[in-house]
C-alpha cells in the first residue's frame, strides 16, 4: 500500500529558495516524484534535522560529501513512515571512496613524522645546543638542577650532608679519582641525606651520591666504582644533553597537555636527571670510562663488579637508575674482566666508617 | 544604470531564530560519545564531536528550516593528525631555542636585568604559541562555516587566517598598551574582519556599526577599572581601608561588567550584521538570563554530578577496604581502576555541563535573534565547496574547541 501524495518542502541545492512541492511515490514503489524530480528510493539518505530530511546519495562529485546538496523535507506522517520502511540506505555513512587508504597514509605519515622528530631531529638539535653551552653557564645550570632535585627529594629540608670527617673522606676519594686525570670538569662531589639507593651526575661536573647507596655499599671501592661511572657521564656531557633533550620533548608533551608556560620542562628536568634515562650507548661508554679510570688510579674494578652483583641480587627493589642500566649481571662480569683488585685501598677503615656516617 | 539592481529593502516577514534543544536527547548522546572517547583513549572524540554538532545544528532553526552540519569525525581526525605533526616541529624547536637562551636566567637570575630577562623568556614561550592559537581560532570558525548548511546552501569564510593573526596581534597589543580601554576596538575590528569574509552561498555578510558603538556594552568594565585605578591611587596616598574597598568593589563591578560586555556586545554586533540582498538581524540577549542560566546550570550539574560520582565511586570504596592485605599487583589494579573511575566522573560532568549549561546558554543567545528580510534568501545561489578548510585540527591540538 503506497502512501497518498503529501506536501513537502524542497531545496534544490542551487538556490536558497524554499520550494513547496507535492511528493508522491511512483507506482512501482521505487522512487519519490516531486516537482519534476525523480529520486530513487534506494539512493535516499537521511540527514539529521526536524521531520525527515532526505538527500540523494551520489557516486562522486566535488562536494565535500558524496551526497547531493539538494534536500527534501518531509513532515512526520505516512509518507515519512513509508520512506523509513522502504529506503534501504537511509543510514548510509557518508564516506568518500578511497578513504581507508587515505587514513592509513595519514596515520602512517603522522607516526613517522613524530618518530623522526622525537628520535632524530630533537636529539640532533639538542646535542648541538648542549655542545655550544659555555662552561660557566653549564655549571650554574647544574647547580640549579641539583637545587631542584634537592627540593624534590627533601622538600624544604637541605639535604647536603656535612659531617666534617665524612667530608674529609669524600674529598680524599674525589682526589684519588680525579687528580692527574686531565678531566674537562672540576668534579664537585656531595652526599644527599635520603634513603634512596642512587647516584647521579648533573650538568657541569656535579656528582651526587644519595645516602642509600652508602648504606648499601660494603667497601669504599664500590662507591668509588659508581663515582667513576658517573664521572664518565660528566665527561661525556651526558647530563647536559639529557637536559636539552627533555626540554625538547617536554615541548611536545606540553602540546599534548596544553601547558605552554614551560612549567613542564622545568618539572620534568629534575625527574629525568634523577632517573637518568641515558641511552644504552651512553651507559656502555660511561662503563668503559669507569673501567679505564679505575685501573689508572689503581682502585681496580673489583669494587664496581661487587656493587653490580649486589644490586642485581636485589631484584625488584633496585632503583630505576640502576635497573634501566644494561643487565647488571653482565656488567659485573664486564667489570671483573676489565681489571683486577685494588692496588691500595681508596680509604682507610676509619675513613670509610666516617664516610658512611657523613649524614649524621 | 540600466541593469536591474538588487533591492536592499527587506522583503518578507520577520522570522525568529529558535534553538529547540532537548536535554533528554542530548545527554545520552553526550555521555555515550564521552564514554566511547574514554575507551578509545580519546581517538573517538572527533567522531563524537561530529555527532554532537550534527545533533545541535539540527536543533537550530531559522523560521521553519534547520541548520545542518556536514562535517565528519574522520576529516577532523585527519586534520588533527596533520596539525599535531606541524605543531610538534614548531613547538619542539621554539621550546629548545627558548630553553637554550633562557637557561642562563631561568634558574639563577644574577641581577635585576636577568630577572627581567627571565620574565621575558617565560612570556616569550607563551607568545610563541599565541599566533598559533589565533590562527587556529580563525581556521576553526572557517571549518565550522564551511560545514554548515541552511536550506541546502553552504556557508563559507575566505582563506585569510594569516591576515587575521597579524591584525589580532596588533589590536591585542593596542588593548594591552591602553590598559584595556581599546578592547572594544579589537572586538569590533576582528569580528568585522571575519564577518566581511563570511558568505552564505553566493551572498556576502557585512558587519555594520562602529567600534565606538560597543562602548555602551563596555561601560561597566570601565567603571570597574576606574575603581581599581582609584584603589591604586588611594593605596599610594596611604588610605588603606578605602583602597581595599574600592579595589574589591571595582573587581566585582568589572567582573559583572565583563559578562554584560559579552552578552550586549554579541547583541550589538549581531544586530549590525547584514547579508547582501537586505537580510538583517536583530538580537536582544539578556545578561541577567545568561547569568541565571549559568547559576541554575551549575547547581543542576553539581547535584546530578555529585550523585553520579557517589554511584561510581562507592563500589570502589567498598573494594578498597580489603586492599590493605592485597599484594602489589592488586594495588596497581585498584589504582588503575581509580583513575578510570575518575575519568568517568569527569566525562559525566562534561556531559552534564554541555546539556545543562552550554546548551541553555546557546539556546538563549539563539532565541534572542530575529531575522529580518528573509525574502532575500530566494536570490541566494550555491557556492562551490571550500577545499582546504582543514577540519580545525590545529584548534583541536591546542585544545580550544569551545563547547560545541
Amino acid at each position: 500500500m503506497l502512501p497518498a501524495p503529501e506536501n513537502a518542502v524542497w531545496f534544490d541545492g542551487q538556490s536558497a529558495r524554499r520550494q513547496a512541492v507535492l511528493v508522491e511515490v511512483s507506482p512501482d514503489g521505487r522512487a519519490l516524484r516531486f516537482g519534476g524530480q525523480v529520486w530513487p528510493v534506494d539512493r535516499l539518505r537521511q540527514i539529521e534535522g526536524a521531520g525527515l530530511v532526505l538527500a540523494l546519495l551520489v557516486a562522486d562529485g566535488d562536494d565535500e560529501l558524496p551526497h547531493d546538496p539538494a534536500r527534501l523535507v518531509l513532515d512526520e506522517g505516512p509518507m515519512a513512515g513509508w520512506v523509513r520502511g522502504n529506503a534501504a540506505h537511509l543510514a548510509r555513512r557518508d564516506v568518500q571512496r578511497g578513504t581507508g587508504v587515505k587514513i592509513a597514509v595519514r596515520v602512517g605519515l603522522a607516526a613517522v613524522a613524530l618518530a623522526a622528530i622525537l628520535f632524530v631531529l630533537l636529539p640532533r638539535i639538542s646535542d648541538r645546543l648542549a655542545d655550544q653551552l659555555p662552561l660557566d653557564q653549564e655549571v650554574a645550570f647544574g647547580q640549579a638542577v641539583i637545587g631542584q632535585i634537592e627540593g624534590f627529594l627533601g622538600g624544604d629540608r637541605p639535604l647536603t650532608c656535612d659531617a666534617p670527617e665524612g667530608l674529609v673522606a669524600l674529598e680524599k676519594m674525589e682526589r684519588r679519582l680525579t687528580e692527574g686525570q686531565g678531566l674537562r670538569y672540576d668534579i664537585e662531589l656531595r652526599v644527599f641525606d635520603h634513603e634512596m639507593l642512587n647516584a647521579f651526575a648533573a650538568p657541569g661536573g656535579q656528582v651526587v651520591i644519595i645516602r642509600g647507596l652508602l648504606d648499601a655499599a660494603d667497601t669504599a671501592e664500590e662507591v668509588a666504582g659508581v663515582l667513576a661511572h658517573e664521572i664518565g657521564h660528566v665527561e661525556a656531557r651526558d647530563p647536559t644533553r639529557l637536559a636539552f633533550r627533555s626540554a625538547g620533548s617536554a615541548g611536545i608533551l606540553a602540546l599534548v597537555l596544553g601547558d605552554v608556560t614551560g612549567g613542564t620542562v622545568i618539572g620534568l628536568l629534575g625527574d629525568h636527571i634523577l632517573s637518568a634515562s641515558y641511552t644504552r650507548d651512553a651507559e656502555a661508554k660511561a662503563d668503559a670510562f669507569a673501567f679505564g679510570l679505575l685501573q689508572r688510579t689503581g682502585i681496580g674494578t673489583e669494587g664496581l663488579a661487587a656493587f653490580f652483583e649486589r644490586i642485581s641480587g636485589m631484584g625488584a627493589d633496585v632503583p630505576e637508575i640502576l635497573a634501566t642500566h644494561p643487565a647488571s649481571g653482565n656488567r659485573a662480569e664486564a667489570a671483573r674482566g676489565a681489571g683486577g683488585a685494588a692496588e691500595r685501598p681508596v680509604l682507610t677503615d676509619s675513613e670509610w666508617r666516617a664516610l658512611k656516617r657523613i649524614c649524621r | 544604470m540600466d541593469h536591474p539592481t538588487v533591492s536592499d529593502v527587506p522583503v518578507g516577514p520577520d522570522v525568529k531564530v529558535q534553538y529547540r534543544g532537548d536535554a533528554a536527547k542530548l545527554f545520552p548522546l553526550a555521555l555515550g560519545v564521552g564514554v566511547l572517547g574514554l575507551v578509545t583513549f580519546g581517538i573517538y572524540r572527533f567522531w563524537g564531536k561530529a555527532r554532537i554538532r550534527r545533533h545541535v545544528w539540527g536543533k537550530m532553526r531559522v523560521g521553519d528550516d534547520a541548520l545542518e552540519f556536514t562535517g565528519t569525525g574522520l576529516e577532523m581526525f585527519l586534520g588533527f593528525l596533520m596539525a599535531v605533526v606541524a605543531l610538534a616541529i614548531y613547538l619542539a624547536i621554539v621550546q629548545l631555542i627558548l630553553f637554550s637562551v633562557g637557561i642562563r636566567f631561568i634558574f639563577d637570575p644574577q641581577s635585576e636585568m636577568e630577572v627581567i630577562a627571565q620574565g621575558v623568556s617565560v612570556a616569550l614561550s607563551f607568545v610563541a604559541v599565541l599566533p598559533l592559537l589565533i590562527f587556529a581560532a580563525y581556521r576553526a570558525r572557517r571549518y565550522k562555516l564551511a560545514r554548515t548548511r541552511f536550506r541546502g546552501i553552504r556557508f563559507g569564510m575566505e582563506k585569510a587566517a594569516g591576515g587575521y593573526v597579524i591584525r589580532a596581534l596588533g589590536y591585542l597589543g593596542l588593548t594591552v598598551v591602553s590598559l584595556g580601554l581599546l578592547w572594544p576596538l579589537m572586538t569590533f575590528r576582528l569580528e568585522a574582519y571575519m564577518t566581511d569574509r563570511t558568505w552564505y552561498g553566493g551572498a556576502r555578510f557585512r558587519q555594520g556599526g562602529t567600534w565606538t558603538g560597543l562602548y555602551r556594552a563596555y561601560r561597566h568594565v570601565i567603571v570597574g577599572m576606574a575603581l581599581v585605578a582609584a584603589a591604586v591611587v588611594l593605596g599610594l596616598m596611604d588610605q588603606g581601608g578605602l583602597a581595599a574597598l574600592s579595589g574589591i568593589v571595582g573587581a566585582i563591578w568589572g567582573g559583572i561588567g565583563l559578562i554584560l560586555y559579552r552578552v550586549r556586545g554579541f547583541g550589538y554586533l549581531m544586530s549590525h550584521k547584514a547579508l547582501e540582498g537586505g537580510l538583517g538581524f536583530r538580537a536582544e540577549p539578556r545578561a541577567g538570563t545568561v547569568v541565571w542560566t549559568y547559576i541554575k546550570g551549575a547547581l543542576i550539574v553539581g547535584l546530578l554530578g555529585g550523585v553520579a560520582s557517589g554511584v561510581i565511586f562507592s563500589p570502589l570504596g567498598a573494594m578498597m577496604a580489603g586492599v590493605e592485605d592485597a599484594g602489589d599487583l592488586m594495588r596497581v589494579e585498584y589504582a588503575v581502576l581509580g583513575v578510570v573511575m575518575y575519568l568517568l566522573v569527569l566525562t559525566v560532568f562534561g556531559a552534564l555541563s554541555l546539556v545543562f549549561i552550554s546548551q541553555p546558554v546557546l539556546a538563549h543567545f539563539a532565541d534572542s535573534v530575529t531575522v529580518t528580510g528573509i525574502g532575500a534568501l530566494d536570490a541566494v545561489r550555491q557556492r562551490v565547496a571550500d577545499d582546504g578548510a582543514d577540519a580545525e585540527g590545529l584548534a583541536d591540538a591546542l585544545d580550544m574547541g569551545g563547547a560545541f
